[in-house]
């Protein structure tokens, strides 16, 4: 056993002063929460928290864009669509025979995409078998009914009803009075355990939609696009979670179902509710509705690694909005060792007005208009990127910020930071935590997340302890064993305002 | 044989293992049936309203505490009546910059860098800032550190030191933030349409320009702190882990330091709307989306329809439920987003509208969309259970008003603030139980003209080439950001300067300002095309008053050919063949003559002038005319002679699939028989040299 001196368990005091919340809260915690595997293995949190009569229930899949087979980029996102069509009877007057019209029109679009992705397609048979999809289309449409599943939901007051899909997980959220807890486990078990791909079709116009949004209409969604493609050759952290948009187009019901009885087993389910409810009556709910939900084997294994990086990676894209400057190096998963001690290196890099970013870049030399940092892009269950990124001020020049930015990290680097700098973010770090544990949706996600990441919703506590343990030292360490040139991508927008070169050059 | 004790155990279990895997999926276990109908749901718990404790001090500070110790933080937020609407015109941007050289600059006892170290080393905020009515300033902070910050915030908040580098900062940062405003199409869309509504200078929608910050001074930033922060201006709430009876004389004792000053005045002047079908466009090369708004202005909350217009609202555009998400999104597949509000406003009228983002392609489509739902609520009622359904999902969710002991609280505040009674939102429940499908078809009629929209369209024009046309006359507006404000109020419609600088070019190249007769032209062309360039000899006789032009091109790699279009016929001659053209290929064919200075100077009243200013052309001062007709034509002048340098003009170009610029340059003026000629014509279409011309005489007949 270790020796403690007095004068040590003084500094210890000293340190956990500001911000203690976390022991205090975890004991607070533990006298709320309820946890249970079912005999499926779908595993629930339950928190007791009484501030008013509602309850949050989020859904999170341990199952990302990151687990897509090639080619069909963008599926668990059109799944997490899917989730909201309804289920065998809910969203439709009659499944049997809707179904019948589902698959001819699958089969219908994949002979339609077989032509279409032949070398000289046959414009004249493309169009016949577009009109035999598109009848067979309007037949299953006919069964529809519009939106049932969140007509439903709404009218019983559900507030917040969403659902994201990202690398790394799928979650499926919104918050009901809570004396309708019922209503959420009869309707979520059911559009889980009795899926369907009503308008599937359509939906893709309205997923194709969302991509010309975030990503082909958005300067950022752009810029991030082409960083993670750049940056990863190997990991699937390089596709966007929208997905390529020719692996929209092909992507079909058959895959889908496919992508679904691999992934979607109960294991890889972990369910959050938070709110003014009972545990006793929520587990006894549980096994009602979600244990008859059919084993599964657990979803395959993500075996991919990132290969080492052979030098730095670099991109410019040339276009009309203002200049962004991005970089991103290979970093580490979230369980690694030397996570949290990456996450005080970017919170002492940009967080607040004491952060080195802030001062010298915002401040101090003014060239830019924001400069933050950001551990676990486009993930954190693989191995992510550090990343770090400017909006420089008008007529900055690029090498400046490039400059000014390299350098601030090389500081680091060779010279570490202050005792001061890293207790700062530690207690940011606890303050953060705490703030977000006000709201029943703040504790559901993190909690569920915690599970997930870590097998247990205690190490969202025991982390930020763990956070007393990384010295400057180590600080100094993960940046210079991680912020290396040939770990590095960096990639811009750079503002063409002459639309003649613009057009010259495409 | 212990080993093989063990082992058989082992092997036992494993049979069990997979008896029990094989059981499990020979019984299939049943999912409960789906019936939602039969759902009885037990009694809702109830929220227990926290107690709410309000007093008020001599200086006219209002507090409203309420105590919630869940964490063991303290929240102070103050809410400050006044803001961007009592900023002057010409200092538009000043009460942004103000918050913001606040916050960054500190007080003489916290300056810059101790304020900073001294909230971040406790993770404690103070922040700063300030809308169109009301400002904030808000302490966050750990119960056993709020009461050393609360001086802080107060001498910063009414001391600040406003240092002119931190003024300077934020003013850079907000030009910035002013070139940056034309990158994302959504800001863009929701900006200009609030100056269709309100018009570009009310105070609802003028926007921060470089020569508003020009005019921002130290003095003047602090001439309206003192207007807006003080006592009577101000209320405080404060919600976290405190009590009551302890925190009370410390908060009076802190506050009561701050003056009294004047109550603001939050008047608007009326907004002047007609309500006229128009269709606006923002041209945005750089998507492949276009962002719809389409609307009117809306109404006020003291509205007594409030409530019905509220529940025509949740109808249209509630959720997933809503008409505009079922038809527009789900069923059509149009856009992922897509939204509206009938807003109602407390100072002012609000904006009644929806919006869609869709693809290029499918932009006037969208519309049609839009406007039919909001037709259908008119011209249909509801049905009852859409009514009920709708009206269920509004009552039932309301538990959510009040999901914290700070949400009690800030409704209170923000009744307060806008003057409305304490209960009007428990008056509005009770007018929502009431409605009837003919209110809402009612209020549908009389408050909602889809046929009177300000459609505003941002989008890749090029994609969407010409299907506004059929929602009326498309207005483009122009987004492009002006550094001055000469040089704004000249775009704003120099129409003077225009067509006195329109008549200076037609006597420069005319000398009685007039074409009569029929000009003739020789000379040579040589085109650059993908096989290599492409010399001819070419002649012209051109009447552009009746639109009649014969041309002869010798030694093409076809050999002659001779164009012969008149407004009834037009034909071409090659190698002895004659061709017949139908009009509109005939038009294709003399296409470099209807923008050829001389033709648009005979029909320039078909034209509207507008002085745009002076750019550089070719390294020298050029002074830029706009023509506005059926096409839109950029002429640039010599300065000193009125003569065209270029013209430049958007086409559609069927090889690229896109509107693409086409500009001509203009040098070696020649004159003879009272018209001046360009004897050097170059050609650039999208930035490549496409062609030159070389005239070699001219004249009239």
């Amino acid at each position: 056993m270790k020796r403690i001196n007095l004068l040590s368990v003084a500094l210890l005091i000293l340190v956990l002063l500001p911000f203690h919340a976390d022991a205090q809260s975890l004991e607070a915690f533990e006298e709320r929460v309820t946890e249970f595997t079912l005999d499926n293995g779908l595993h629930f949190i339950v928190v007791e928290r009484n501030v008013a009569p509602v309850a949050h229930f989020f859904t999170l899949v341990d199952v990302g864009s990151a687990n897509e087979p090639v080619g069909r980029t963008g599926i668990a996102h059109i799944y997490e669509h899917m989730v909201f069509k309804g289920s065998k009877t809910v969203g439709t007057t009659n499944y049997e025979e809707e179904v019948k019209y589902i698959n001819q029109m699958d089969e219908a679009y994949t002979a339609w995409l077989r032509e279409r992705n032949k070398f000289e397609p046959d414009e004249e048979k493309l169009e016949e078998l577009w009109a035999s999809f598109q009848e067979l289309q309007d037949r299953a449409g006919e069964f529809v009914v519009n939106n049932e599943f969140t007509q439903i939901i709404e009218r019983e007051g559900a507030a917040g009803v969403n659902a994201f899909a990202s690398a790394d997980a799928t979650g499926y959220f919104y918050s009901l009075p809570q004396n309708k807890a019922e209503l959420w486990f009869m309707l979520e078990a059911d559009r889980f355990m009795n899926p369907v791909m009503r308008e599937f079709y359509v939906e893709k116009e309205v997923i194709f939609e969302e991509r010309r949004q975030r990503v082909d209409s958005n300067p950022f969604g752009r810029l991030l696009e082409e960083l993670s493609a750049t940056a990863f050759s190997a990991h699937p952290y390089k596709n966007p979670v929208i997905g390529w948009p020719s692996d929209i187009r092909n992507t079909t019901i058959a895959d889908t179902w496919e992508y679904h009885e691999q992934f979607y087993a109960p294991s890889s389910f972990t369910i959050a509710i938070v709110g003014d409810v009972d545990p006793v009556e929520m587990r006894r709910l549980a096994e009602k509705y979600f244990g008859p939900m059919q084993y599964r084997d657990p979803a395959p294994e993500l075996l991919v690694e990132e290969p080492e990086q052979r030098g730095e990676r670099r991109f410019v894209i040339e276009e009309r909005s203002q200049p962004i400057y991005i970089e991103g190096y290979h970093a580490v998963n979230n369980q690694h060792p030397d996570y949290q001690a990456l996450n005080l290196l970017s919170n002492i890099l940009s967080s607040g007005r004491t952060s080195r970013l802030y001062r010298r870049m915002v401040v101090e030399d003014q060239i830019a208009l924001q400069a933050s940092t950001l551990n676990g892009y486009p993930g954190s269950k693989y191995p992510g990127l550090f990343l770090a990124f400017v909006v420089p001020n008008q007529d900055v020049d690029m090498e400046t910020v490039e400059e000014t930015l390299r350098e601030e990290l090389r500081k680091i680097k060779d010279e570490g930071v202050t005792e001061e700098e890293l207790t700062r973010a530690r207690t940011n770090a606890r303050a953060n935590l705490v703030r977000s544990l006000t709201s029943n949706q703040g504790i559901a996600q993190l909690f569920a997340f915690a599970h997930v990441n870590s097998g247990n919703w205690r190490a969202l506590f025991t982390d930020v302890d763990r956070l007393n343990d990384v010295t400057p030292e180590d600080i100094q360490r993960v940046a210079n064993e991680y912020l290396r040139k040939n770990a590095r991508t960096v990639g811009m927008i750079v503002n063409v305002q002459d639309e003649d070169d613009e057009v010259a050059s495409n | 044989m212990k080993t093989m004790k063990h082992l058989s155990i082992f092997i036992i279990a494993l049979a069990f293992t997979a008896a029990c895997a094989t059981q499990e999926r020979t019984v299939q276990p049943q999912s409960q049936p789906v019936n939602v109908e039969a759902l009885v749901y037990p009694e809702l718990n109830t929220f227990v309203m926290p107690e709410l404790t309000t007093f008020e001090l001599d200086n006219g500070i209002k507090f409203y505490l309420v105590e919630d110790d869940e964490v063991p933080l303290i929240n102070l937020r103050m809410n400050i009546r006044g803001g961007s609407l009592l900023v002057p015109d010409d200092k538009v941007g000043l009460h942004s910059i103000m918050t913001n050289a606040m916050r960054n600059g500190g007080s003489e006892a916290y300056p810059e860098n101790e304020l900073n170290q001294l909230l971040e080393d406790r993770a404690a905020r103070i922040e700063f800032g300030m809308g169109l009515t009301s400002g904030s300033a808000t302490l966050n902070a750990l119960n056993e550190d709020f009461y050393d910050l609360l001086p802080v915030l107060v001498d910063v908040l009414m001391n600040p030191m406003l240092p002119e580098d931190k003024i300077e900062l934020a003013i850079r940062q907000t030009r910035s933030g002013i070139a940056r405003r034309n990158d994302d199409s959504q800001q863009i869309g929701f900006r200009e349409f609030t100056k269709l509504i309100y018009g570009d200078d009310s105070p609802q929608a003028r926007t921060t320009e470089h020569w508003t910050l020009d005019a921002i001074t130290r003095e003047a930033i602090k001439d309206f702190h003192s207007k807006v922060y003080s006592g009577k201006n101000m209320s405080i709430g404060l919600v976290g882990d405190f009590k009551v009876d302890e925190i009370r004389p410390i908060l009076e004792e802190v506050f009561s330091e701050i003056p009294a000053g004047e109550r603001n005045e939050l008047d608007f002047a009326e907004v002047e709307y007609d309500f006229e079908p128009e269709i606006y466009f923002v041209d945005k090369r750089d998507v492949n989306q276009s962002v719809i708004l389409m609307g009117h202005i809306g109404g006020m909350r003291d509205n007594p329809d409030y409530a019905a217009l509220q529940a025509m609202n949740e109808v249209l555009s509630g959720g997933f439920s809503g008409r505009l998400f079922q038809n527009v999104r789900s069923d059509q597949g149009l856009a992922y987003s897509v939204f509206g509000v009938y807003g109602s406003n407390a100072f002012y009228p609000g904006q009644f509208y929806a919006g869609v983002f869709t693809r290029s392609e499918a932009t006037a489509d969208a519309i049609e969309a839009v406007k039919r739902e909001m037709v259908r609520l008119q011209e249909e009622p509801v049905s009852m259970e859409e009514l009920e359904d709708t009206r269920n999902s509004i009552l039932n969710s309301l538990v959510f008003r009040n999901v914290s002991r700070a949400s009690v609280l800030n409704q209170r505040m923000n009744n307060d603030f806008l003057g409305l009674p304490a209960d009007s939102f428990e008056r509005y429940i009770d007018e929502l139980r009431e409605i009837t499908p003919e209110d809402i078809q009612r209020v549908a009629r009389e408050y909602m003209r889809p046929g009177d929209m300000k459609i505003l369209v941002v989008g890749h024009g090029g994609e969407i080439g010409d299907q506004l046309s059929r929602f009326g006359n498309v207005q483009e507006i122009d987004i492009t950001i002006r550094r001055s404000l000469e040089e704004e109020e000249m775009i704003a419609g120099d129409a003077d300067g225009g067509s006195e600088w329109l008549n200076k070019m037609a006597h420069a190249i005319l000398e009685d300002g007039d074409i009569e007769g029929t000009f003739v032209q020789e000379g040579s062309v040589q085109l650059n095309t993908p096989m290599g360039a492409i010399n001819m000899d070419r002649t012209e006789r051109i009447n552009f008053r009746e639109g009649t032009f014969l041309v002869e091109m010798r030694n093409t790699p076809q050999g002659d050919i001779t164009i012969d279009v008149s407004p009834d016929a037009g034909k071409v001659l090659v190698g002895g063949q004659e061709i017949p053209l139908p009009p509109a290929q005939a038009q294709q064919q003399i296409g470099e003559y209807l923008t050829h200075y001389l033709n648009i100077l005979a029909h320039r009243d078909s034209y509207t002038a507008e002085l745009m200013g002076s750019e550089e052309v070719n390294g020298a001062e050029a002074i830029h005319l706009r023509l506005r007709g059926d096409r839109d034509l950029n002429f640039f002048l010599n300065p000193d002679t009125g003569l065209p340098v270029k013209l430049s003009y958007m086409d559609f170009n069927p090889m690229m699939g896109d509107e693409v610029e086409v500009a001509m340059y203009y040098e070696d003026w020649q004159k003879s028989d009272g018209v001046a000629v360009a004897y050097t014509v170059s050609n650039k279409v999208a930035g490549e040299a496409q062609a030159t011309i070389a005239i070699t005489s001219h004249s009239m007949e």
